[in-house]
């Protein structure tokens, strides 16, 4: 599958999700829910809409908040997590619905935001 | 010669045209940068410490932080991998290879900071995009479209270009290209720039002829570039 840290990896929201099937991508959303065993998330992104996060290995600590995942996005548009990492707020809450405006403006002006 | 700051992303360094010692970015000479990003690895030698910096648009740049040997104990303290960082640094390019050398590697206290630099940098690009097409032979009707005076940008670490503000580089652009020898007028500014008040346009160039960049002609009311085109 190759190591999907080393390409370009588009910053989605889940509107995107269909677009990209197959594709690697960078999601970032809040925790809604984790599953039992630990192997698949649901994060929402700043418009409030659903994105289930599937893993290789179940979870081996508890995450919440904001969380940016990389991974590819499977033929059931969920994304296939490769890594995650959670957005500090410890000093102040990170705005998604901010950060999915700055999206909007990545996508529509790609010419200066290039992904690869 | 480029004194900016830009902030770009990784895609845009790679992407950047090197002619012998400076990079260009559409046509804009670039030299000082700024990134964000994660920090995927680390690796700490005697004179620096290496960090691969990940921004999500291509793969993790090299970047190169020098220590200083005379430090006991040093101040460059390693910023672990996972952490998400702001760097500003000179781009360099060694056997084809780009790379970024250090002078600040700051974590990100809040994430909202990420945000903005993402804003900051497709304003930058377009900025320095317009610049270059207004500085055309044919002098643009150039309106404010809503970017902003970039004057007033308080982290010092981003455009404006040559130090001026939107509303100072447009001003000057429209003198540098104007042909005639008396050099170009308020009046004819201001039918230039219809959105720009009279007080704006006489701000901007008492600013210019203070730096230098134009001067007085025939009367206070005609100025030429001091730049040679």
């Amino acid at each position: 599958m190759g190591d999907v840290h080393e390409v370009p990896r588009p910053r989605i929201a889940t509107a995107h999700l269909a677009q990209n099937i197959g594709k690697p991508v960078c999601f970032v959303g809040r925790v809604e829910k984790i599953h039992p065993t630990g192997k698949f998330f649901v994060l929402s992104d700043g418009e409030g809409k659903h994105t289930t996060v599937e893993l290789s290995e179940p979870l081996d600590e508890e995450i919440s908040g904001v969380i940016e995942v990389v991974g590819r996005v499977t033929h059931q548009a969920t994304i296939m997590c490769m890594s995650y990492v959670q957005f500090r707020e410890d000093k102040s809450p990170f705005d998604l619905e901010l950060y999915n405006e700055a999206l909007k403006i990545i996508h529509e002006f790609r010419d200066y935001f290039p992904f690869g | 010669r480029s004194q900016n700051i830009v902030p770009c992303t990784v895609s845009q360094l790679l992407a950047a045209e090197q002619v012998d010692e400076t990079f260009r970015i559409h046509d804009v000479e670039i030299s000082q940068v700024t990134i964000m990003g994660i920090i995927r690895h680390a690796e700490k030698a005697p004179t620096n410490i290496l960090y691969k910096v990940d921004d999500m648009t291509a793969a993790p740049m090299d970047v190169r932080q020098w220590v200083d040997t005379d430090e006991a104990g040093g101040e460059n303290v390693v910023v672990p991998p996972g952490t998400y960082v702001e760097v500003a640094g000179h781009l360099r390019s060694f056997q084809n290879k780009k790379s970024l050398v250090a002078f600040k590697i700051m974590p990100l206290e809040n994430m909202n900071e990420f945000t903005t630099h993402i804003l900051e940098i497709v304003n930058a690009h377009m900025i320095l995009r317009k610049n270059l097409m207004s500085a055309s032979r044919v002098p643009q009707s150039f309106s404010s479209t809503g970017i902003g005076d970039m004057g007033d940008y308080g982290r010092g670490s981003s455009l404006p270009v040559n130090g001026l503000s939107v509303h100072q580089s447009q001003v000057l652009n429209l003198i540098k290209n104007c042909p005639v020898p008396e050099g170009m007028s308020l009046q004819e500014l201001k039918l230039q720039l219809h959105n720009m008040s009279m007080s704006t346009i006489k701000q901007a160039v008492e600013f210019l002829s203070s730096e230098g960049h134009i001067y007085s002609t025939v009367d206070d009311d005609h100025y030429k570039s001091t730049d040679a085109e």
